[in-house]
């Protein structure tokens, strides 16, 4: 999506929270006036709530980056902006140094690259399965299937038997995008609540279960039943909430980074020719595909003082949103950044993972992965073609797809 | 079901023949005022009393120890009022 001309857009207007933006409209359209005009942006929402906004990415990395400055005690997800979250310093995300940094530390040993790169093959598998109905000369609506995927992929290394995935998948994206029609129950406040609920009651009887039956499978919800943290376990509640949150990570953005990055390569027959014709540009691929879709659109903090930032001052106690998916397309970090370019040097210093303390621990299989779809994908795609208009997902807080209709050709054998 | 965790979340009864309270909307507001930390009235908004998903579990939870009736998470936070709640109570309590 490269962005239109905005005219003389007024800041003081702008609605960062209109879902129809990111339905049906361009979000870089007014992030590219926003970094320029008013990189400090507030907004009073209709309700009375009321949020800061940065968007340029040495502001973004400050804000996600900066504990002292910016907590993240109080929640980090936009869609709970003025409600505490009931989980601060217990659920990870919503936990800061030093206590954030030793949890981490354990369960990111699972999660290394070091450690997850023996599943590669089963993943190459996965991925192999997951695009033989691409083949078969039919529509495959891309966006829809690709919701699976990550179930796919990591439901054996979470512990996850299949069955389940559907419906898991079906709950976390509940929680990331409780007001797009494809996944709303009654308002967004029930959609949310629906979902919380019933994936942290999934892992509550999941460790129930495990403790009675026994065992280990070496799963990672074995590794967090198990891990010591200064000297002591993860309390239930802790187990609970941390592998909601991971339940959460897997699912709800690998799939429209795989989506976003494809239907970029649709819309540049050039850059897939040459993809195809250099397999070792992949890695730069997916760096490139990681910043051009920012599927994680932004982060919350809260300003724990009066803080000087871009340009003005977040008064204590106030939100802070830091939009990853404007910080990805700084003109000052990314020369032209609204062109995609799979040879870009320097796309791997993209924030779509996040920066700083919170980096997504996921990070090192979620490129494990995307580097084995797109080497499938290449080896067996000789092309690849829209075969309808793609639907965005109605969220400020994920940035994806629901829907990518297209038609692939087998590549010729060589 | 082997290895899996699924729970049952469908409105049931709780089974136990012992004699339980017949589910008032006043009484069930009480018992979120005590997770909501907000003085909680029958036809009040779960939401808008601030009520957050650890509460819901912890509340569903207490009506089943009380009522007798493990309401299903979707009907509880769809129901949102302590009024409509009771009647869900009232309703797995006819078998329904």
């Amino acid at each position: 999506m490269t962005p239109g001309p905005v005219g003389d857009l007024d800041v003081d207007t702008v609605d960062l929270f209109d879902l129809d933006l990111y339905e049906h409209g361009d979000p870089h359209t007014i992030w590219d006036v926003l970094r320029a005009k008013a990189p400090l942006h507030h907004q009073v929402l209709p309700d009375g709530r009321q949020f800061w906004s940065v968007t340029r990415y040495e502001d973004v990395c400050r804000v996600l980056g900066d504990h002292r400055e910016f907590t993240s005690e109080r929640g980090t997800v936009p869609t709970h902006l003025g409600t505490d979250d009931p989980a601060g310093g217990k659920l990870l995300t919503s936990t800061d140094p030093p206590r954030h940094t030793r949890v981490r530390r354990a369960i990111g040993a699972k999660l290394t690259a070091r450690a997850v790169a023996p599943w590669a093959e089963t993943i190459r598998r996965t991925v192999v399965d997951f695009l033989g109905p691409a083949l078969d000369g039919e529509v495959f609506d891309l966006a829809d299937r690709a919701l699976l995927l990550p179930a796919m992929v990591t439901g054996p290394l979470l512990g996850i038997p299949e069955r389940d995935w559907q419906e898991l998948v079906e709950l976390t994206a509940m929680v990331t995008a409780p007001a797009d029609p494809h996944f709303r129950h009654g308002s967004e406040a029930a959609t949310l609540a629906i979902a919380h609920h019933e994936l942290i009651t999934y892992v509550t009887e999941w460790v129930r279960r495990r403790r009675s039956v026994g065992g280990d499978d070496g799963s990672l919800l074995d590794h967090l039943m198990h891990l010591r943290v200064d000297d002591a376990g993860l309390t239930d509640e802790e187990i609970a909430l941390d592998g909601y949150s991971i339940l959460l990570g897997a699912n709800v953005t690998t799939p429209h980074t795989v989506s976003g990055t494809v239907e970029a390569l649709i819309e540049r027959p050039e850059q897939f020719t040459r993809a195809l014709a250099d397999p070792s540009l992949i890695p730069n691929l997916v760096e490139e595909g990681l910043r051009w879709t920012s599927a994680a659109c932004n982060f919350m903090r809260y300003a724990v003082d009066d803080v000087q930032i871009g340009g003005g001052t977040v008064p204590a106690r106030g939100a802070v949103v830091a939009w990853i998916g404007s910080a990805n397309r700084d003109e000052l970090q990314f020369p032209d950044p609204h062109v995609f370019d799979i040879d870009r040097v320097g796309a791997k210093r993209q924030v779509a993972f996040g920066f700083g303390p919170h980096f997504c621990v996921g990070a090192p299989l979620a490129r494990m992965t995307l580097r084995i779809f797109f080497e499938e994908m290449l080896r067996r795609f000789g092309s690849i073609e829209s075969a309808g208009a793609a639907q965005h997902l109605r969220s400020y807080f994920i940035a994806g797809m629901t829907h990518l209709p297209v038609v692939a050709r087998k590549r010729p054998a060589s | 079901m082997e290895s899996s965790p699924r729970t049952d979340h469908q409105n049931g009864g709780g089974g136990a023949a012992v004699a339980r309270p017949v589910p008032k909307a006043q009484a069930i507001a009480d018992l979120w005022s005590e997770y909501l930390g907000a003085e909680a009235r029958e036809n009040d908004d779960f939401f808008a009393l601030g009520g957050t998903s650890l509460a819901g579990i912890k509340i569903i939870d207490r009506l089943a120890d009380e009522y007798g009736v493990r309401l299903s998470v979707r009907a509880f936070y769809l129901a949102q009022t302590p009024a409509r709640v009771a009647d869900l109570i009232a309703q797995g309590r006819a078998g329904r």
